[in-house]
């Protein structure tokens, strides 16, 4: 049963993480008064690129670096307890590991894209740099929140342990989440580093076919996995205790959380990274002040 | 309010000896003939008088009098006149005083024709190429008659420009020639520490398409107005009533009211467009795709209907010389009014919408400051000098077509950052919806074209300015014989204003750098003035693709 | 006053809704008075050769090949639909259709060549009666025009009569690579 959990998990996400972009896109057509690709369209974007030729600057790290991507990210769905059933996995890590294994994937994209010695993707990988080291603090402590709750760092400890006695600690730190969302997605207005077609390139710039189209699902599972998350953790009131049910209940509640990120996303410029940096000291501080509120119980 | 006959008798006063004559049969236009010696001082002269520089135009007389000649033209923003100071020199010396040091905006003049005629210029800061490519043989000065119009020289390998040297600690970012912020190819080496902008060179002219060596040899004066119009995508029409005004004014020939006012509406229709475009543009650039998308569907609208009236969505063809080619009956003005209506209430939506916007503000407010004052000296035009409190406009200035029977304002706004250029372009819109239907009521009945019964006489002067939705276009004719022009040249408003983008990116990050050089509505092709419309063989004279990709992978096995 | 700036935002696009129109896969017409393609009524067609006149992207071409026969080729390639053409026309012979989906791998299909049968006629120019109205309007080159057809060259020559050496000449035509060729 554990190991049949693990197994719909990767399934649940690869299956789905390109059917979840292709709504964030029809929503961003719809509000740019235009028809949009058909939801389908990523599927078909991937595997177009999956038949192209894969140039390739020449050294180890920037084939590496795309598969690594994806094995980090894989590594983490495989371990999060999905409709509220920690899996054969789960106990054999801890948050940290998930905490490690996101930065793993985050430098995956970094050295990828230094080592395709490009400018633009020398740009586009220090503005990565600085958008991963002021983000991830509050995934962090959206960890520790539970975790200092539970008083475990067990996945599905920290996991179910956030919302329970849902208290302020836990709605502060559910708005730190959301207003952190968009970073951790990588959409307008915090989409510095990844996909800015004008400004940069992007740290991506050097990649193309088979090597672009893992980097290209590292990016959609990620999207998906951080939806997840915030449905996992703060939404724990809609549960029937049977499995099959609760995994439909919180994909369904996924997608809602897409189509607001569709929503933000599409209504709004692109920050400079220097505005994104306060914006993110902010958040950090809210965060931390949730945490400590939450040391005390409250 | 100074007059043409205080600017001569000042003139008189402080530098008799070096002027031969005045020509000012029209109130408005003063010609003077001067030696090349005082050109320095006296362009400083009329500087002084409150003069705004425009453009210098170079021409060919070597086969009259074996000269080669430069004119420097000057506007009178508030007395409502055109001062053009003339000069020869022999071709044997082609050698004049440059005066760029003291009029930064003539660089790029001065530059051009040390590349196309073979002038020289004593004492310019940056005597580089401009124009031609760095493979053009030396020697070879295609504004010359004696170099045929559609001259192929073969290229030559391993030449490229020298781009400034980069400053301490600074590392260059290539933007360009290709690159998704720019629309047409341009080359920005940029010098940034960090994110910061600590200097930028420019390159451009790769779209240059020698349009006025074609216009002077190959066409006729009925033909010029459909190439002009094709110097710019959006500002077409632009060019062509500048161009058709300066025939106009030096056959002497007044075309009918109801011309005037057509040309008026088509003008000022295009500015709509031009404006909502660029608001798209902008918004993209600042990563905001909705803006965008909306402010391009609004648009459509005036594309279709551009389409009923000239047959076409954009480059009317509307405009000859001598008139408008087709009317504009009461069933299609009624539809223009239905057309106004929709678009300003959908575009007082986009405005509402937009306008108190934060995130909007936080990207465009403060970006690309520069000063009034360095905005007058570097004579910057249009939207981008209004933004920045300079109030100049050519329609109020110098009235043409029927911009004296209408009424409309001219936003001017001081706080000198991109912000104030997106609200001064949305009041534009505002206006020229005001100024169209207002074109419409007072437009009297008539014929559409006045009807020429001879000749256009040969070797005539005519200068004239209208004002494009990106700044002032100025276009400087001499008529010639066999029904063309001797010399025609056009001065862009982006020309100008490019020049002034160095100045306005330092200091900034290099995230603003798209929506800073997007603020002056780059139009390269306008600056650049055209690729050849020529009769070329069968062999294609630009590149194909196929034909590049063959160059560039014979480039890479070479290398190895 | 940014909340409400997004909900205006939203709230803007809700009345247009999608505009996106079903090209190609439903026709959308064209208003009458569009500028398509111009189409030669070779019935009315006098051969005066005003259209190759006042063409300003010069793909209209003329070529005598002796004293009977005038070809006159229309090169859609470089054609910009401006409707000069149909507006010089003395005889009206010119429509600007309304065709515009003209893409197409293959020069012949867009090229209009029409062979013209002028025993007589001296090419002097007088049926060509434009320059009444409009001087500036007038034909440059009266005479024999020999264009390079094969190349969409117009060679800017005419000659009172008709010369054959002219046309071989004109069969060479090459584009100068040095000053003064």
């Amino acid at each position: 049963m554990d190991i049949l959990c693990i197994a719909v998990n990767i399934v649940a996400f690869l299956a789905l993480a390109p059917l979840f972009e292709g709504v964030i896109r029809k929503i961003t057509a719809r509000v740019q008064s235009r028809q949009g690709p058909p939801i389908t369209q990523p599927y078909y974007d991937i595997l177009k690129l999956l038949g192209k030729q894969n140039l390739s600057a020449g050294n180890f790290a920037f084939r590496v670096a795309p598969m690594l991507a994806l094995a980090s990210i894989l590594s983490v769905i495989a371990f999060m307890p999905l409709g509220f059933q920690p899996n054969y996995l789960t106990r054999y890590a801890d948050v940290i590991t998930i905490i490690y294994l996101l930065t793993m994937g985050g430098v995956a994209c970094l050295l990828g894209a230094l080592s395709s010695k490009n400018t633009y993707a020398l740009m586009g990988s220090s503005r990565e740099m600085i958008t991963m080291i002021m983000v991830e603090p509050v995934l962090a402590m959206t960890f520790i929140l539970g975790a200092v709750k539970e008083k475990s760092l067990g996945i599905d400890m920290a996991v179910f342990g956030t919302a329970s006695g849902f208290g302020w600690s836990s709605l502060i730190m559910l708005a730190a989440y959301l207003m952190a969302l968009q970073a951790f997605v990588g959409r307008q207005p915090f989409d510095i580093a990844e996909a800015e077609v004008e400004i940069l390139e992007g740290p991506f710039i050097e990649y193309s076919g088979p090597n672009y189209a893992l980097f290209r699902y590292y990016l959609m599972l990620k999207q998906m996995f951080y939806a997840a998350l915030f449905v996992m953790v703060f939404i724990p009131f809609v549960k029937t205790g049977v499995y099959g049910a609760d995994v439909l209940i919180q994909l369904a509640l996924v997608s809602v959380v897409f189509v607001v990120i569709a929503l933000i996303g599409s209504t709004n410029p692109r920050l400079r990274i220097d505005q994104a940096q306060k914006y993110y000291a902010v958040l950090i501080v809210i965060s931390l002040v949730a945490v400590g509120l939450s040391v005390y119980g409250i | 309010m100074l007059t043409i006959e205080a600017v001569k008798n000042q003139l008189k006063n402080k530098f008799g000896d070096a002027i031969k004559n005045f020509d000012d049969q029209l109130s408005t236009r003063l010609y003077v003939d001067i030696d090349r010696a005082g050109v320095r001082g006296m362009s400083n002269e009329v500087i002084g008088l409150g003069g705004r520089y425009l453009v210098s135009v170079g021409y060919d007389n070597i086969a009259r009098d074996g000269t080669l000649g430069l004119i420097h033209t000057f506007s009178f923003d508030r007395d409502e006149m055109f001062v053009c100071l003339r000069t020869t020199a022999p071709v044997q010396d082609p050698v004049f005083d440059s005066i760029t040091p003291d009029i930064p905006n003539a660089g790029w003049s001065e530059r051009e024709y040390m590349d196309l005629l073979g002038m020289r210029f004593t004492g310019h800061p940056k005597p580089k190429r401009l124009i031609l490519s760095d493979d053009w043989p030396e020697g070879v000065y295609p504004l010359r008659k004696e170099v045929p119009w559609n001259l192929m020289p073969p290229p030559a390998e391993n030449v490229a420009y020298q781009l400034d040297e980069c400053p301490e600690g600074c590392t260059v970012i290539p933007v360009g020639p290709f690159h998704p912020t720019l629309h047409e190819p341009a080359h920005f080496a940029v010098f940034v520490d960090g994110e910061t902008i600590k200097g930028c060179d420019y390159r451009g002219f790769m779209v240059h398409r020698g349009i006025e060596k074609l216009c002077q040899t190959q066409v006729t004066y009925n033909e010029v107005p459909f190439i002009a119009e094709r110097i710019c995508g959006i500002c077409g029409s632009v060019h062509a009533t500048s161009y058709a005004q300066c025939v106009e004014l030096a056959a002497g020939l007044k075309i009918s009211r109801r011309a005037e006012f057509i040309r008026t509406i088509m003008l000022e229709i295009e500015r709509m467009h031009s404006h909502l475009l660029w608001l798209g543009v902008a918004g993209h650039l600042i990563g905001f795709d909705t803006v965008f998308m909306q402010a391009w569907r609004v648009r459509e609208a005036i594309m279709w209907f551009g389409e009923k009236l000239t047959g076409n969505r954009k480059t009317y063809g509307m405009i000859v010389v001598g008139g408008v080619r087709r009317d504009i009956t009461p069933e299609l003005a009624d539809e223009l009014r239905g057309v106004l209506t929709n678009i300003e209430k959908e575009l007082m939506t986009i405005k509402n919408a937009i306008i108190g916007d934060t995130a909007i503000h936080r990207r465009t407010k403060g970006v690309g400051c520069i000063t009034k004052e360095e905005t007058m000296l570097w004579s910057l035009v249009g939207p981008v000098a209004r933004a920045r409190g300079v109030d100049i406009d050519a329609r109020r200035d110098h009235p043409y077509a029927a911009y004296d029977e209408v009424k409309f304002d001219v936003p001017v706004l001081d706080s000198c950052d991109v912000w104030a250029t997106v609200v001064v372009r949305i009041l534009e819109t505002f206006e020229s919806i005001r100024i169209i239907r207002q074109a419409l009521d007072k437009m009297p009945a008539g014929p559409i074209m006045a009807e020429f019964s001879e000749d256009v006489p040969p070797l005539r002067h005519a200068i004239s300015a209208v004002e494009a939705p990106r700044g002032e276009v100025v276009h400087y004719l001499i008529t010639g014989e066999e029904n063309r022009p001797e010399r025609w040249r056009v001065r862009a408003p982006t020309y100008p204003n490019l020049q002034g983008v160095p100045l306005m990116l330092l200091g900034n990050q290099f995230a603003d750098l798209p929506i800073i050089i997007g603020s002056i509505d780059p139009c390269f092709s306008c600056t650049d003035r055209v690729i050849k419309v020529d009769m070329r063989s069968g062999e294609a004279v630009s590149v194909t693709g196929g034909e590049l990709e063959k160059l560039s992978r014979a480039k890479l096995y070479a290398g190895r | 006053m940014w909340v409400t700036s997004k909900i205006k935002q939203v709230l803007l696009v809700l009345k247009p809704g999608v505009v996106t129109l079903r090209y190609p896969f439903e026709p959308h017409p064209v208003p009458k008075n569009f500028r398509g393609q111009p189409v030669w009524d070779h019935h009315k067609c006098i051969g005066c050769g005003g259209c190759a006149a006042h063409c300003p992207a010069r793909t209209i071409l003329i070529r005598d090949l002796c004293q009977d026969l005038r070809v006159m080729m229309y090169d859609g390639s470089r054609c910009t639909y401006c409707g000069r053409c149909a507006d010089v026309c003395p005889e009206k012979a010119i429509t600007m259709s309304e065709q515009y989906e003209l893409a197409t791998n293959d020069k012949n299909d867009i090229t209009l060549s029409m062979e013209l049968f002028m025993l007589t006629c001296q090419r002097c120019g007088r049926c060509y009666d434009m320059e009444k109205t409009n001087m500036i309007d007038k034909m440059g080159l009266k005479g024999f025009r020999y264009d390079n057809l094969e190349m969409r060259a117009v060679i800017h020559k005419a000659t009172e009569h008709f010369d054959g050496n002219m046309i071989e000449e004109s069969d060479r035509y090459r584009r100068p690579l040095k000053t003064g060729e």
